[in-house]
């Protein structure tokens, strides 16, 4: 009872008229779903002024929740549960005047059709019940569906999968035959055709289980790793350079080759999230957890002249939030960046709380251009890890071999005494307008010159690092200090310079090195005659950019720690460090001995090999998290309140027990309770199987997004994912062998009219393959694909000028300089990826440009799609070198065909496609042996040699049939 | 104030035809995938695709329902992008009261805080540089406007130019600055402008891309700043609706050439074989999908011919190549681009667009600029009278316009010849011909200092993107103006993702009425 009622008399009488009337006399309406059916409705027409955006409550109305739509406003309330007729809800969407009805005329939303009005009304009928978005509950294992035809189901999806179809009154297609299916799996699990052995070994397997151990056997190969990164790398957007104007090359790729080992080595998916989000702040992190961080890193980044730092810390943040929300939660949060999210409850200051998670590791805004801006780490894979531990052990086990009293002896015979030194003075700085100058032009204290530099006193010491001598740019000062000793002596001296330097003893130049560096990066090493008493020694420093330094030291490398091993001993002849110190000395700087060899070789490879791993970019933690603030408007200068970190406030809070950071954001995503983060990912996977989703808006989950036609499905997948250990493997198993899988995929008509998308799973998958697969593919076919795992991005045949046309002739990848021999046929996952002008081909055939983050792929269908394939040279190079491996069988045209059919299409051609072929390649045939010119021009494509086994009218014409499967609908989809 | 809708249909069937429609085919399979679909819907079943397969239909998009919106004033588009941000101030904005303030310092309040990039903000000085270059006065439909000695030929076609003077941008760097301008966003990922209007309304031609894009060379051999493929990308719209890039050396299209050794004999007798083995394969598996390809299969071979045709200039007059200038004969030009384009407007191609680069002179604005000026001068003003001659400039909407301005203050060395300028985002010239829009205007106008945008009586404009701003034109109002000029309401160009319904210009952008006719 309330005072604002008795104002209203009119909605009291229509209650009073609606109680009467509404209920008993009326058929019983249909059950609504408020999430299936009225929140759409909503969400489209009604949340852009009444949904969660607070700010923009229209007349201080919220559809988003039972309470704001209840709520008696000045007219009476929206929503009268039980009561349409006193709804003013339904009085305002079925206006008949154009001017009262809502939504307004200009919202931009259209008015809402009959049907979708009555779905309110009984709705509203029905108590106007909200309830929380389906995909902000967490999945429950649901019951598995009874089904009347039991004998097709294989597995627990096939039973949700048929409880839809017979609802439907459809009934799934018949099994594939094998060829289609080994086919169909290989692709889906691999990318690629299976090999002739595991075709030929699943065709001829006549027991029980074939198929699934062929399943088994196509998810052991190492490309099944490749395949699934694929799709990863797309959704992370994984790319070789950073993206933005110059977009030099950026030093990645060990995260690419993670990813793979990851999929491979079925790494649980909860670990290879969060060693992604958060690796670094894990205790004592492995290599391969802080490669994983490389995902924080792979925003696009830019050094453009003038940027301003604080703003593209704020584009790069966006950036990682915005993709982390994709790719695990499935949610659209980017509108948030400028007001409270229409659609979803997500506000602005949500955002801004997952933002701050995002905005304090240790990498600058700018990326200097260059392709490790720090931090960076070298990236030894396990293998290599693994042979580095036993070197080690061979080099411990060596040293322990050695005799510290005899090491002791030699040391004490051999060594001279130590170097020392007095009167550290230096000059004053001179500066010029470059390096060049700094470097070329004397000064006062080089032997010749005018005049004397006025000398001070330095506090220099050998062997120690001597920072900020100079602090200026494209400057020098000189060094000098006097050495006295009781004879002459020969001596190798340790110039460490930041940048420049040259050196002069008793008035000779004993050493220059023009070179740009840091003291922390090696040292030269100059031998030097000392005379006895008095050696003066000049060194010359210059500096070409912030900082500066100079470090000397005498002796030969190791001297300082052999001293200090001897006195240390000489206190305690058991201090174990010492007598490991002096082994190791002994070994690298004793007498040269078979044993010192060895040791010193094997030292040298352990180097090699460590050195052979790649750099790549991680994340760090400032010691200190950036205070974060709403943007405005998400304007970087337009600084609102301060937030701290937090997860959106709708799915809850993080656990007291968690950091709050990274790893706590991390630690929360992947827990079972999460209601996203497993079905984001199954319903994925389910799309790289199938073509669609599940939730066909693979990327919303949201309110906007589409309501999972069959939620159950969806939900057994992902509970039985985290039952399963995260297990992708599982996953893709259960998937690949169940009967809803291995369905024909031909389209019926009644099909075709009732099920057009094959939302329902009424066939077997088909869909245009992506980009990557139909190169790799027509590579495989001309035997040409070379399958090895990993390394730095290639370089295949590029028309010329694609990357000098467009980009900066100051960016590193200015020019095109494509590779030769075996790594232009490596998979097309390894293609150089150059963000603004990626490998034409692939963005031919719709491959994600890896500058956002794609979740799902468009698949087009264009004449430059066929263009490329008739036309690009791999294509073509696999057509030729297929068509040498067609002339290798022997026998008649008949028997070719065959093979050239195998080697495309993976099966043997139907008698009317021989046929006509085989007329086909008759008359090529006699085309080019009429003119052999023109065949050998045909056939000069490519760098891989040419056969000379076969007659080249012969190898045109084949290569021409080749090519025509290769264009065929069916050798471009999955089928 | 009020007016019924206007339409033959109830306006709700047509919503829920336009739904169903949806449902079955899913917005991302829109294109030529779903009109093959429909058309086999509509003539039932497996027979008629083995009909319509043979009955080819161009490059097959044909927009989407209820574009365009209203009666388009252009169907056409040409926009000469002059990547780096060309000097407003050397080239249209004529302030010749900077004569007598030759190296004083830029007054604060005509700063007034306003942000400057990394460049010049360590700068102690902002001292102004007044353009060294002579304007002289042009006559056009108003009072006349003055023009650079830089651009004597444009200078002679102001009476069918719209000059903006007062256009201005968020971005302050090259690649957010293009990016918005291309995009309607500074961050990578949305549609480019092309793209957008390529999706809405579709091909206008049998045999040609919709949206063309040409790079020019520059004579200074300077093409600072990248144009890559993202400003004429789709982003998050299916990729066949992004501009196809028509290059002057190699193949004009990509693998647009057969190979070697293969004659045009052969490549039609190998697609004939390709269309039967498809055809048994949509025979066996009914997926309309198969049927599409073949047509795209056939478009491709069509492409072969009148792309090629496209590109061959012999058979221009010498009169045409007098107008455009000795360049014209010279493939990658900007002046061979100009007339390409005119050519391609001619065949149908809807969207257009010719990129120049090497504008951004921080430095030697003296050595530089002109040579920037000669390379588009001469061609600009040809295109126009070309157009005009062969009455396609009536519906044909050209733009001439960088990513933003530059600054007024000089950057690095100072003298009266020579000097640099600094990227200004607050105030910049654009200009539009044809399509409908006022010729021989000039709108919006900028302080003494060409700094800031002004109203009538001299008080400074400060524009927001929020609300239209009359005198000031926004990126997001420029794109609403040319979208409208095709017959698009910009608010209802829209394509969903994750979510949300995305559209060029974002939530912001008005119609600019006081420039059109």
């Amino acid at each position: 009872m309330t005072p604002i009622r008795l104002l209203f008399p009119a909605s009291l009488l229509l209650l009073g008229y609606a109680s009467l009337s509404g209920q008993g006399t009326r058929p019983k309406s249909p059950e609504v779903n408020f999430g299936r059916d009225v929140r759409p409705i909503l969400s489209e027409h009604c949340f852009k002024c009444h949904g969660p955006d607070a700010a923009k409550a229209a007349a201080g109305l919220r559809l988003d929740s039972f309470s704001g739509a209840t709520a008696h406003l000045a007219d009476g309330s929206a929503i009268v549960p039980h009561n349409p007729r006193a709804s003013l809800l339904i009085d305002r969407v079925s206006d008949p005047d154009p001017l009262m009805r809502m939504p307004p005329q200009g919202a931009g939303v259209s008015s809402l059709s009959p049907a979708q009005i009555d779905v309110l009304r009984n709705w509203i009928s029905q108590g106007a019940k909200y309830e929380k978005h389906w995909a902000f509950v967490a999945p429950k294992m649901p019951s598995i569906p009874t089904v009347r035809e039991t004998q097709w189901p294989k597995n627990p999806i096939d039973r949700f999968v048929l409880s839809k179809l017979e609802a439907a009154g459809l009934k799934p297609e018949p099994e594939a035959d094998r060829d289609t299916l080994a086919l169909r799996a290989a692709q889906t699990l691999t990318g690629l055709p299976p090999t002739l052995e595991e075709l030929n070994a699943f065709r001829h397997d006549n027991q029980p289980g074939a198929y699934e151990r062929y399943v088994d056997r196509l998810m052991s190969k190492p490309s099944y790793g490749e395949n699934q990164a694929r799709y990863w790398l797309d959704a992370v957007r994984y790319g070789d350079t950073h993206g933005l104007q110059l977009d030099n090359e950026r030093a990645v790729y060990p995260y690419r080759d993670w990813v793979i080992r990851s999929f491979n080595s079925d790494l649980p998916f909860n670990k290879f999230a969060q060693w992604q989000i958060a690796g670094d702040l894990l205790p004592n992190p492995s290599t391969e957890q802080l490669i994983a961080t490389g995902y924080v890193r792979m925003n696009l980044t830019s050094n453009e002249g003038g940027a301003i730092p604080e703003e593209f810390l704020a584009r790069n943040t966006f950036d990682r939030v915005d993709t982390t929300s994709t790719v695990f939660l499935g949610l659209t949060v980017g509108c948030a960046k400028c007001h409270d999210h229409k659609y979803d409850p997500i506000k602005q200051k949500d955002y801004y709380g997952l933002y701050a998670y995002f905005d304090s590791t240790q990498d600058e805004p700018l990326d200097g251009n260059i392709a490790l801006p720090p931090p960076f780490i070298r990236a030894t894979t396990p293998e290599v890890e693994a042979r580095l531990t036993l070197m080690d052990r061979r080099l411990r086990s060596d040293l322990e071999a050695i005799d510290v009293d005899k090491a002791t002896k030699w040391f004490e015979a051999n060594r001279q005494p130590p170097l020392v030194s007095h009167d550290w003075q230096k000059s004053e700085v001179s500066s010029f307008a470059t390096f060049d100058e700094a470097f070329d032009n004397p000064g006062p204290a080089e032997p010749g010159q005018v005049g004397k530099p006025a000398w001070k006193p330095l506090a220099f010491q050998l062997g120690k690092d001597f920072p900020n001598l100079i602090g200026k740019d494209n400057s020098f000062v000189y060094v000098k200090g006097t050495f006295t000793l009781p004879k002459e002596r020969s001596e190798t001296l340790q110039v460490g310079s930041d940048d420049a330097i040259k050196l002069w003893l008793n008035g000779k130049l004993v050493h220059s090195h023009k070179i740009t560096r840091g003291l922390a990066d090696g040292f030269d090493t100059v031998k030097v005659e000392f005379r006895a008493g008095d050696n003066e020694l000049i060194a010359k420093v210059i500096n070409a950019g912030e900082p500066d330094g100079f470090r000397l030291a005498a002796g030969q490398p190791g001297d300082a720690e052999v001293d200090k091993a001897l006195a240390a001993l000489r206190r305690s002849p058991k201090d174990q460090t010492a007598r490991r110190e002096l082994q190791r000395a002994f070994l690298e700087y004793g007498p040269e001995t078979d044993q010192a060899g060895a040791y010193r070789k094997l030292e040298m490879d352990r180097t090699t090999l460590e050195q052979s791993a790649p750099m790549t970019l991680i994340a760090r933690e400032m010691p200190k998290p950036r205070p974060t603030f709403i943007l405005k408007r998400g304007l970087y200068d337009q600084k609102g309140p301060a937030v701290v970190r937090h997860i959106p406030s709708a799915l809850g809070s993080l656990p007291a027990s968690l950091p709050n950071d990274r790893l706590g954001l991390a630690t929360w995503l992947i827990d079972p309770s999460n209601p996203l983060v497993s079905r984001v990912f199954v319903n994925r996977v389910w799309q790289q199987n199938f073509g669609t989703g599940i939730v066909k808006t693979v990327e919303d989950f949201g309110s906007q997004g589409e309501w999972p036609l069959n939620q159950p499905l969806l939900d057994y997948l992902s509970v039985s994912f985290i039952q399963n250990g995260w297990s992708v493997k599982k996953l893709n198993r259960m998937i690949v062998t169940s009967a809803a899988f291995r369905q024909s995929s031909r389209i019926s008509p009644q099909k075709l009219a009732k099920d057009p998308e094959n939302r329902l799973i009424s066939r077997g998958p088909r869909f245009r393959l992506d980009a990557e697969v139909i190169r790799d593919k027509a590579l495989k076919g001309g035997g040409l694909l070379v399958e090895r795992i990993g390394g730095h991005g290639f370089k295949g045949y590029q028309p010329d000028g694609l990357w000098e046309g467009s980009s900066d002739p100051a960016s590193s990848t200015h020019f095109y300089v494509r590779d030769r021999g075996s790594d232009i046929y490596r998979r097309s996952l390894y293609l150089f990826w150059k963000r603004t002008s990626p490998p034409p081909v692939m963005v031919t055939f719709d491959a994600a440009l890896r500058d956002t983050c794609i979740v799902r792929r468009s698949t087009t269908n264009t004449p430059l799609q066929a263009l490329a394939v008739l036309n690009e040279p791999s294509f073509l190079e696999s057509c030729r070198t297929m068509a040498a491996r067609v002339l290798t069988t022997s026998g008649s045209d008949a028997k070719r065909l065959q093979t050239a059919f195998e080697l495309t299409l993976g099966r043997p051609p139907h008698p009317p496609e021989a046929t006509l072929l085989l007329r086909a390649v008759t008359r090529y045939r006699g085309t080019y042996q009429k003119d052999e010119v023109a065949a050998q021009r045909l056939l000069n494509v490519g760098d891989s040699p040419q056969t000379k086994s076969a007659p080249i009218a012969d190898q045109a014409a084949w290569m021409i049939v080749c090519s025509s499967l290769m264009n065929t609908d069916e050798f471009l989809t999955q089928h | 104030m009020s007016s019924s809708p206007n339409t033959d249909m109830d306006p709700i069937t047509e919503a829920e035809l336009l739904m169903t429609r949806r449902q079955l085919f899913g917005k991302a399979t829109l294109g030529v995938g779903t009109a093959a679909l429909s058309r086999l819907l509509t003539l039932g079943g497996m027979g008629g695709v083995m009909q319509m397969a043979s009955a080819m239909e161009g490059p097959g998009h044909h927009g989407i329902a209820g574009f365009p919106n209203f009666a388009p004033k252009a169907k056409r588009v040409i926009y000469l992008f002059m990547s780096g941000g060309p000097s407003q101030l050397d080239l249209w904005d004529h302030k010749p009261k900077l004569n007598d303030l030759f190296n004083t310092d830029l007054p604060d309040r005509i700063r007034n805080g306003q942000r400057i990039t990394t460049m010049t903000s360590g700068q102690t000085r902002f001292p102004i540089a007044p353009s060294r270059f002579k304007f002289s006065k042009h006559d056009n439909q108003e009072d006349g406007i003055m023009v650079s000695e830089l651009l004597p030929h444009t200078a002679g076609v102001v009476n069918d130019l719209c000059v903006v003077k007062s256009m201005w941008t968020e971005a302050i760097n090259h690649d957010p600055a293009t990016t918005f301008i291309q995009t309607g966003s500074p961050l990578p990922g949305r549609p480019s402008m092309g793209a957008w209007v390529s999706y809405g309304l579709g091909s206008m031609n049998e045999d040609l891309p919709t949206y063309v894009v040409l790079h020019s060379k520059v004579s200074s051999g300077k093409p600072n700043q990248p144009v890559y493929p993202r400003l004429w990308g789709t982003g998050f719209l299916p990729s066949q609706y992004q501009g196809v890039s028509l290059r002057s050396s190699g193949d004009p299209v990509l693998y647009l050439k057969d190979p070697d050794g293969m004659d045009r004999k052969t490549r039609r007798a190998m697609l004939d074989d390709i269309v039967a083995l498809n055809h048994k394969e949509l025979e066996a598996f009914g997926d309309p999908e198969i049927a599409a390809r073949i047509e795209q299969y056939e478009l491709a071979y069509r492409l072969q011919a009148s792309v090629p045709d496209l590109m061959d200039l012999s058979k221009e007059s010498k009169e045409t190549f007098e107008l455009y200038g000795e360049d014209a004969h010279e493939a990658g030009t900007f002046a061979a681009n100009c007339l390409l384009a005119r050519r391609m407007v001619q065949r149908g191609v809807r969207f257009v667009q010719i990129f120049h680069r090497g504008w951004d002179l921080h430095a030697n604005v003296g050595g530089d600029l002109p040579s920037q000026a000669k390379d588009v001068d001469q061609a600009c003003a040809a295109l126009i009278k070309d157009l005009k001659r062969t009455g396609l400039l009536d519906e044909t909407l050209v733009i001439w316009g960088g990513e933003f301005g530059r600054t007024v203050y000089c950057q690095g060395p100072l003298t009266h010849e020579n000097y640099g300028r600094d990227h200004h985002p607050r105030a910049f010239t654009v200009w539009m011909a044809g399509g409908g829009v006022k010729p021989g205007i000039v709108y919006g106008q900028t302080d003494d200092f060409g700094y800031n945008i002004v109203d009538k009586d001299g008080n400074a404009i400060n524009p927001s993107a929020d609300k239209f701003t009359p005198g000031a034109v926004h990126v997001h109002d420029l794109q609403a103006t040319i979208l409208n000029q095709l017959g698009i309401d910009h608010t209802k160009l829209t394509y969903r993702y994750q979510g949300r319904d995305f559209r060029l210009t974002d939530v912001y952008g008005h119609v600019v009425k006081d420039l059109l006719q």
